[in-house]
């Protein structure tokens, strides 16, 4: 390790108990390098970004050596580093809405860095602060509580601050997860742009496109261990690792377009609907219409009614103007949607079992039949067992679908079902979910952030945009939404 | 946690049994008078004693803490039913029938309990109905706005939504998502409340306003005893012993709520 490196971390790993769950892990950054972290969920890449800083869940010990800006300790010892923390190390944690303080708006919690770690007046902290603000697109959050912004909005404010001390070295946990295009852009604009100014960066993410912009180093993580290492461009033109290779074709930039289909026989159809929320329209005099088997993904930023607009089709809402129809003929569970966190979507307390099992004798069908099912979606019956905090969100995702199958759905609404898995379970589940849908002739309204994704799920795409594009208010319904994009 | 419940429940499970087979298994009449015998020591006939009149205390107590203990967990239930229904209303339908119903409900809350009792006790006196009406309808308040606020997130859940678009019926919906969200909050509350009506109950025998004498009950017992308290301080002492054995119970049944 030479001394021109900001971080170098030697030797690192972290056991449970006597459970290693990160083996010999090394790498050094100088001013401008980066380190991209990928693998699937449960590798470790967290509690790699925990180890270094120090902040390791109690009953997890971290062993080697991390180097901060020539000063050595041991991984175990965090309180040498502490002193660090916001100053010459900042941390972007996975989850902003916990991060920020629930208590104290946006902009004091932004001003209180600049007073206690950069020393300022409180005065000049106050206007520091605002300015930072609406440079990151969050005036209209200064007065606000983070429980009044949006995830994104909450994703940025918690970079802002996480990154005011001034800190060289900066550990992003997945930064552009949940953001839309615009933001996602900005951040790795701005993850670029420490880069440019001589800090280092360790970046965990499943957006190979983010790993490209940041390039750098790279680590593939798969369960603990480390399975390729080396420089960015490199491993990702040419992987060595077939575990590598898994993790780059199941980014949604290399699969392939959805073949056009031929138009089916209606399911449900909207025409010249209207809907707003609080006062502020969202859409305006929207025609769709939905067959038999077609494939629709749904697109847009945040806050243009995507949710509210699948509701309307699913007739959980009332349109304000317009209407919403469904063939006639169909069961009155013959619309189904697929929710985007599936633990919400089942009774908590309830087995997996047992909640199927309900769906089963409600729709008279046999149990053999949904043991098929589950099967079918690459299931194990065992699993149904236990209740849906035991499974993983894969899994989960997968109990959910075959939930709906059971009802023999002649339309799904899927609200961003794959946004919180990595990648590689991600397409295994759009996988399984575009097979049974097929099989059962159901058509799809895939609810997505990511471009690539509609394109190979969808060959009927809508697009709902912010007609007036207002930085400001980016994310508050204020907005008319249109443009249908229809092969 | 446990054993602090365990002990509450052993606790109220002994006065239960006191309450229920006690006046059975007394051989004295509570409203017996033998002026010969007044204010008698605790002795083996009888065990805690007589009061002025020459009344037994024990069996005294033990009808008391029927009258008390069934009244009160009668009061529990009654304002548990109709605060249960109008919370799940309030979270279920929202505007202005929530509205309606938490400005009724803060309406209630804004007065002082026993006072609302009084009044309703006050159209007739001394009669049992009439404070079991008073107290039920000060008690069902608490009910109304933990059901509320419990249900609430459950009926705007993902859950509750994916239930109904599935087919399912309002009755599936109160068995598989709230019934197990409720009960564990609704428990404990039972014991409160409970535990806060045998409190009321003994408040207004006190100041004279609840049930009228001869009626054996906790909190008329304690004024009658409370000029004795000098010459036979264990005449007081065994409704204020009972009435603590009682609500302490209470409280230790119902725990740290639904925390579990």
């Amino acid at each position: 390790m030479t001394a021109a490196h900001l971080l170098s971390v030697d030797g690192l790993g972290i056991v449970a108990g006597g459970t290693p769950l990160l083996k010999g892990l090394s790498f050094g950054l100088g001013p401008g390098d980066a380190l991209v972290v990928l693998g699937e969920s449960g590798a470790g890449k967290s509690l790699l970004i925990q180890a270094v800083m120090g902040i390791l869940p109690t009953g997890l010990r971290a062993e080697g050596r991390v180097t901060l800006m020539g000063q050595t300790s041991l991984a175990t010892d965090a309180a040498q580093r502490r002193h660090t923390w916001g100053r010459s190390l900042a941390l972007l944690p996975q989850e902003p809405g916990q991060a920020l303080d629930p208590l104290m708006k946006i902009g004091p919690q932004l001003a209180e860095v600049y007073e206690q770690v950069d020393g300022q007046s409180a005065e000049s902290a106050g206007s520091a602060a605002s300015q930072a603000l609406e440079g990151a697109g969050l005036a209209s959050a200064r007065t606000l509580y983070p429980w009044q912004i949006s995830g994104g909005m909450a994703q940025r404010a918690a970079a802002t601050m996480a990154t005011a001390g001034g800190a060289q070295v900066l550990l992003a946990d997945e930064p552009t997860k949940g953001l839309d295009v615009h933001w996602r852009e900005a951040m790795v604009r701005r993850l670029q742009e420490l880069l440019a100014q001589g800090g280092c960066l360790v970046v965990v993410t499943h957006d190979l496109g983010v790993a490209k912009a940041v390039g750098g180093q790279v680590i593939v993580l798969r369960a603990g261990e480390v399975v390729e290492q080396g420089r960015t461009a490199a491993v990702l033109a040419a992987p060595s690792h077939p575990f590598t290779r898994q993790v780059i074709a199941a980014d949604p930039a290399g699969w392939p377009d959805a073949p056009v289909r031929p138009h089916g026989d209606l399911v449900v159809e909207a025409r010249q609907v209207s809907k707003g929320y609080r006062g502020n329209p969202l859409f305006s005099g929207l025609d769709l219409t939905i067959g038999r088997a077609e494939r629709w993904t749904l697109q847009g930023p945040s806050g243009t009614g995507k949710s509210t607009l699948g509701n309307l089709l699913l007739g959980l809402t009332a349109p304000d103007a317009g209407t919403v129809q469904r063939a006639d003929g169909l069961a009155p569970t013959a619309l189904q949607k697929l929710y985007q966190d599936p633990q919400a979507s089942f009774a908590p307390r309830l087995s997996l079992r047992e909640a199927l099992r309900d769906v089963a004798r409600l729709h008279r069908q046999p149990w053999s039949t949904v043991v098929q099912t589950v099967e079918s979606l690459g299931l194990n019956e065992g699993l149904l067992l236990r209740q849906p905090h035991q499974v993983s969100g894969g899994e989960l995702q997968r109990v959910a679908l075959a939930r709906v199958l059971i009802t023999r759905p002649a339309f799904l609404f899927a609200d961003e079902p794959t946004s919180r898995l990595d990648p590689v379970t991600q397409q295994e589940a759009l996988d399984v979910l575009a097979r049974a849908l097929d099989q059962a002739g159901t058509a799809l309204l895939l609810v997505t952030h990511d471009p690539d994704l509609a394109r190979a799920m969808g060959d009927r795409q809508i697009r709902l945009a912010l007609v007036a594009h207002n930085p400001q208010d980016h994310g508050a319904p204020n907005t008319m939404a249109e443009r249908l994009v229809d092969p | 946690m446990m054993g602090v419940r365990q002990l509450g429940a052993s606790l109220l499970a002994a006065v239960a049994l006191f309450a229920s087979i006690g006046p059975l298994c007394i051989g004295h009449d509570p409203a017996a008078q033998s002026l010969g015998e007044s204010l008698l020591r605790p002795g083996p006939v009888h065990w805690l004693g007589t009061d002025l009149l020459g009344r037994s205390v024990l069996a005294r107590l033990a009808h008391a803490a029927q009258l008390s203990l069934g009244l009160a967990l009668l009061c529990a239930l009654t304002a548990a039913v109709p605060g249960v229904l109008l919370g799940l209303a309030a979270s279920w339908w929202g505007g202005r029938i929530d509205t309606a119903l938490s400005l009724l409900a803060d309406a209630v809350l804004s007065m002082p309990g026993l006072l609302l009792v009084l009044m309703v006790a006050a159209i007739a006196p001394g009669q049992h109905w009439a404070l079991y009406a008073g107290l039920s309808l000060a008690l069902w308040v608490e009910y109304f706005r933990v059901c509320r606020a419990t249900s609430r997130p459950v009926f705007a859940g993902d859950a509750v939504q994916a239930s109904g678009l599935l087919g399912f019926g309002p009755g599936y919906l109160l068995r598989r998502h709230l019934l197990p969200a409720l009960a564990p909050v609704l428990a404990p509350l039972v014991a409160f409340s409970t535990a806060q009506a045998v409190l009321g109950l003994a408040a207004l025998g006190f100041i004279g306003v609840g049930l009228q004498p001869p009626t054996a009950e906790l909190g008329l017992m304690m004024i009658e005893y409370l000029p004795h308290y000098a010459e036979a301080p264990w005449l007081i002492a065994a409704p204020v012993s009972l009435l603590l054995l009682v609500v302490l119970g209470m409280v230790l049944l119902a725990g740290d709520g639904g925390a579990s």
